[in-house]
Parts: structure tokens; C-alpha cells; sequence
């Protein structure tokens, strides 16, 4: 990890709401799957804190591109960047998701904004020989992100809607029934992981792992802002037994280490 | 130029310091930069036992700052003495060592815990943190804060600075008496008490309700009542509030610190701290200052305390 200054290379809209940066970086260390970096454009006079976000793809060594939905005064100073604007990124941070040694079936499931962190992990997982199937879900067709990239890497995808306007009628973690998963990698919204966490518990799939999203001033760990409740508390982890950093235990968590 | 300085008998490379609660235990700074560039080290709040902090949301956003309720989240007197203190040993360093209790007790089993300990410089009393249920209760009243630092002041030879809170009508009179209690500096500004309102959930953001406001946003009002206290009290200031550079390290020594902590700014800038004490060379040197000592009080010329 370390704080470094990044060009924007290039400005996509993949969705109304929502903006992919391509990114080059001043050296090439590869961030793993699941990894993050704080961002922060302008001055810091409307939005001081950096956003978290993690990197979704990576087209060389270099070049890295971020994919969020504009929402708040950080991710319109973000999305307000164009090709050859310059940002600073603190990263890369965290710890990212576990591959398996050996070819397994994985499933990966996505919501909203949560597809980024999917499609380096997927394409880590292929690498491995995993037969990897994606999931992903919105609201309603239009924020269905990513679904060309992954099948473009040559994964099966399938989608689901909240309104029914593309793929399964209802939230994407009912399409886990149907599979068969040796392993599931998640990201979303907390009641999507929820769910996660209920279908890792009933299958049950103990190789199943969360990447939580939480408020953080800091992302490397000083500013304890991004607590999420241990699902035991654990003396023999110290100071973080009762709760642990998402930004520096996680983000990636296995679902059952972890109260949501 | 000379950056060093003086509180409270300690000696400091430079008057840079990391504020409490922004910082950890320096392990994660320490993968960054040498730890021995600072002139100190203020670590984050020690208890006697471990407290578990907050339920989250503890953050929020705001503009030109951010709100916190940590609720000092900490691993407690024991580890801070078996872990963390041994790692800031080894860098040449002032350690200061916050110290949090909910009660006299509680902050008094800290306060004799680290005594005498190899690699604390000093102890610094948090009498100011808004974020758990008594943390302002010794803020509220200039007796019961006396009482508390003269019962500290008992348990301890090492130097003693006691953190102010800006959420009180009168930090002089409270800053009095902790002086006049036998502390030996004051730390100013904690955070000042706000809160954010989450439309959509129709809730507070934060699950504590309330927090800290910190960032340059709080600049004016940290270097307000460093002003006030260097001109009302004889006793050293270390200013602390909305520090982003050296300019702003600057101003708070012209208003009368003779020290300064970083806080907020490493969450923007993880390298806030060497960057600032790089920047505030030049600054001075631009402003016409050869030292820090030069520096002080510059633009508070009825400022007491002065190092004769």
C-alpha cells in the first residue's frame, strides 16, 4: 500500500448513474481480487474523506479502471474527472478473496455496484481451472452492470431484476438454489449478503466469502471507522476480537465470521 | 531554521506531532514512513481493559471534515504494554500515551500502569472525548477536572498534558484548573460535538447519534481557544485542529502552541505528517522565523509562558 497520484485514461458510462474510470498507475503492483483503494479527486472542501472502492478491471499491469454509481458529493468529484485528470489513490488495501488451490465450482454473486471486485476474481478463478458462474442483480435492467465483461471472459451468466424487467424475477440469490457451488464469492448490499450468509449456512457451502462495503475516513487502518461486529467475539484477536476492520481485516470476510 | 521545541521539559525534533485517535499505534503509519521523522507520537486512547467501541455507523461525511463516534475502541492497558509500546520504542521518537477512564480509577490504573515505563515521554489525559457516555463528564466541570488531575498528578512524575474539549462554555476556566491542578500542557482542540441525518433511512448516520467533528473544517475554533489559552495560562499549549499543512502548523504556533498535532488530514493524506513538517520549514522560513521559539506567539503578543 501506498498513496499515489493516478491519470484517468478513460471516462465510461456503462449506466445513467454510473461511471467506470479507466486508470493508469505509476508502477505495476497488481492489486489482488477483492483489494481496494481510496480515492479522492479535487480539494477536499465538499468532501473531504476519500472514497473506497474496489478495482474492477485490469487491462495491463498499469491500467485499472473503477466502476461506482454516483451518489453523494465524493463519487460526483470522481465522476466529474475526464481522460488525463489526475487523482490520488491509497492502495492497495485490504485483504482480498481467498483462491483455492485446486479446480472447483464457483459461484459468483454480485449486486448493484457490487460486480467490480467479480470480474478480477473470476478471471483469477478460471486461471485456476474453476468452472466459474456469475450471478448478478439490480433493481431493474438498466443497473445491471457488468454483464458483457464477464461473459466476455467466457463465464455463465445469469441475471435477476427486482421489477423483472431482465432475467429472474426477484433477488438474485434466489438463483443459488439451482446451482451446484463448491464456493461462493459475494458483494452487495448488506440484505443480498445476508442472504449469502442464510444460503452458506442451509446448503451448507463453507467456502463462502463476503466483500463488505462500510463508511471509512481512512482505509489503512487507523481511523477504526469501518467496524463490522465479529459473528463471535475473539479474544485471541486483541483489539479487533469484538470488531474487526473491514478495511484491514476485510473486506472480504467469511460469511460466518461476521454479524451483518 | 531550528524546529525543535520544548513542552513540558520534554524536548521535541520538531513540534509536529500525530494526534491521538488518528494514528493507532503507528504500526500501519510505519509501513509508510520512518516513524522518527515526527516530533511525537500522541497514540490512541488506553484503557484499563479493552473497550470494544461503538456499534458502526461511526463515520460520516461533512463538509471539509467528517464526524467520527469511535467510542475508543482500544486493546486495553495490557496489550498497549506488551504490544504496542515495544514497537514504538524502537523508533526515536516522543511516545505520548492517552489516557481514557470512566472514572477517576480507571483513568488513575492507566496512569500507574505506563509510569516509569521505558519509551513514554508523557501522558496526556483525555477528559474530552465526546463519543462514550461520560466522556465530557470531567470536561463539564473546571472541579471535577482539577480533582481528577490532581489525583493523576499523584500517580505520576511523568509530564502531564490534559486534552481540552471545545464543547465547553469556558476552556480557559477548565484549562485553568488542570493548570492549577498541576498539569504540566494542554492539548487543544478534541473534536467538536455534531451529527448527520441520513434522509432515506430517516435516521441520525451515526448509530451513537452524535460525533466528533474534525478536519479543517474546526480550524478557527482550535486556533481560537489556543489563543486564548496561551494568553490566560502559563502553562505550554499543543495546538491540534483542521491541520492540513504547514501553513496551518504555522498559524496554530503564532496563536501560541508550542507543538502541534496532526490528526484528521492522514485519513486524507496518509504522508500528512512528514509532508507538513517539511512544509512548515519553509513556511517559517518565508514568514521570517528562524526557530520555533521565534515563531510563537507571534501574532499573540500578550501570549504568557514564554521560554526565557
Amino acid at each position: 500500500m501506498k498513496p499515489q497520484e493516478i491519470r484517468v485514461v478513460e471516462r465510461l458510462q456503462p449506466a445513467p448513474d454510473c461511471v467506470e474510470l479507466v486508470t493508469e498507475f505509476p508502477d505495476d503492483e497488481l492489486p489482488a481480487p477483492g483489494q481496494f483503494y481510496m480515492l479522492s479527486a479535487g480539494d477536499g472542501r465538499d468532501t473531504y474523506l476519500p472514497r473506497p472502492l474496489s478495482f474492477y478491471r485490469t487491462f495491463s499491469p498499469r491500467r485499472l479502471s473503477f466502476l461506482f454509481r454516483v451518489v453523494g458529493p465524493g463519487t460526483q468529484a470522481l465522476a466529474a474527472l475526464r481522460a488525463r485528470d489526475r487523482l490520488q489513490a491509497m492502495g492497495p488495501l485490504g485483504q482480498g478473496f481467498p483462491l483455492p488451490e485446486h479446480p472447483l465450482r464457483a459461484v459468483l454473486v454480485g449486486g448493484g455496484v457490487g460486480v467490480p471486485p467479480l470480474w478480477s476474481l473470476g478471471r483469477a478463478l478460471q486461471e485456476r481451472g474453476c468452472q466459474v458462474t456469475a450471478l448478478i442483480g439490480a433493481r431493474t435492467r438498466s443497473g445491471l452492470l457488468g454483464q458483457a465483461e464477464l461473459e466476455a471472459l467466457g463465464m455463465r451468466v445469469l441475471t435477476a431484476t427486482d421489477d423483472g424487467s431482465r432475467g429472474h424475477h426477484g433477488p438474485v440469490t434466489d438463483l443459488l438454489a439451482g446451482l451446484d457451488a463448491d464456493a461462493v464469492f459475494a458483494c452487495g448490499p448488506e440484505p443480498m449478503l445476508g442472504a449469502v450468509q442464510s444460503f452458506a449456512a442451509s446448503r451448507p457451502v463453507p467456502d463462502t466469502y463476503l466483500a463488505l462495503e462500510a463508511a471509512m475516513a481512512c482505509g489503512y487502518g487507523v481511523c477504526l471507522g469501518c467496524a463490522v461486529e465479529r459473528a463471535k467475539p475473539d479474544p485471541e484477536l486483541g483489539p479487533y476480537g469484538t470488531y474487526a476492520r473491514v478495511c484491514r481485516e476485510g473486506p472480504v470476510f467469511r460469511w460466518d465470521e461476521v454479524k451483518l | 531554521m531550528d524546529l525543535e521545541t520544548e513542552v513540558a521539559g520534554l524536548r521535541f525534533k520538531n513540534p509536529v506531532l500525530t494526534a491521538s485517535g488518528t494514528f493507532g499505534y503507528g504500526r500501519e503509519a510505519a509501513e509508510l514512513y520512518d516513524l522518527a521523522l515526527l516530533g511525537g507520537v500522541m497514540v490512541k486512547g488506553v484503557s484499563r481493559e479493552p473497550w470494544p467501541g461503538n456499534a458502526p455507523t461511526r463515520i460520516a461525511r461533512a463538509p471539509g471534515g467528517m464526524l467520527n463516534a469511535i467510542g475508543l475502541q482500544n486493546p486495553g492497558l495490557d496489550h498497549f504494554l506488551a504490544v504496542d509500546l515495544p514497537f514504538l520504542r524502537q523508533y526515536d521518537t516522543q511516545v505520548i500515551v492517552n489516557v481514557v477512564g470512566h472514572d477517576e480509577e480507571g483513568f488513575l490504573a492507566v496512569v500507574r500502569g505506563v509510569d516509569g515505563q521505558e519509551g513514554v515521554a508523557a501522558i496526556e489525559l483525555n477528559i474530552s472525548c465526546p463519543n462514550v457516555a461520560d466522556g465530557l463528564l470531567f470536561s463539564q466541570d473546571p472541579v471535577l477536572a482539577g480533582r481528577l488531575v490532581a489525583k493523576v498528578r499523584q500517580g505520576t512524575s511523568l509530564p502531564l498534558i490534559v486534552k481540552i474539549s471545545p464543547n465547553v462554555t469556558d476552556p480557559v476556566a477548565l484549562g485553568a484548573a488542570c493548570a492549577a491542578a498541576g498539569a504540566d500542557a494542554l492539548s487543544a482542540i478534541n473534536t467538536l460535538l455534531g451529527m448527520a441525518i441520513d434522509v432515506e433511512r430517516r435516521r441520525p448516520v451515526i448509530a451513537n447519534t452524535t460525533g466528533g467533528l474534525s478536519g479543517p473544517a474546526v480550524k478557527p475554533v482550535g486556533l481560537r481557544i489556543v489563543y486564548d489559552l496561551a494568553r490566560s495560562l502559563s502553562i505550554p499549549v499543543i495546538g491540534m485542529g483542521g491541520i492540513e499543512s504547514g501553513r496551518d502548523a504555522l498559524e496554530y504556533i503564532m496563536a501560541g502552541a508550542r507543538a502541534v498535532a496532526v490528526g484528521t488530514a492522514v485519513f486524507r493524506d496518509p504522508l500528512a505528517p512528514p509532508r507538513i513538517i517539511a512544509e512548515l520549514e519553509r513556511e517559517m522560513e518565508n514568514a521570517g522565523f528562524t526557530s520555533v521559539d521565534e515563531a510563537w506567539a507571534a501574532a499573540n503578543p500578550k501570549a504568557k509562558g514564554a521560554v526565557s
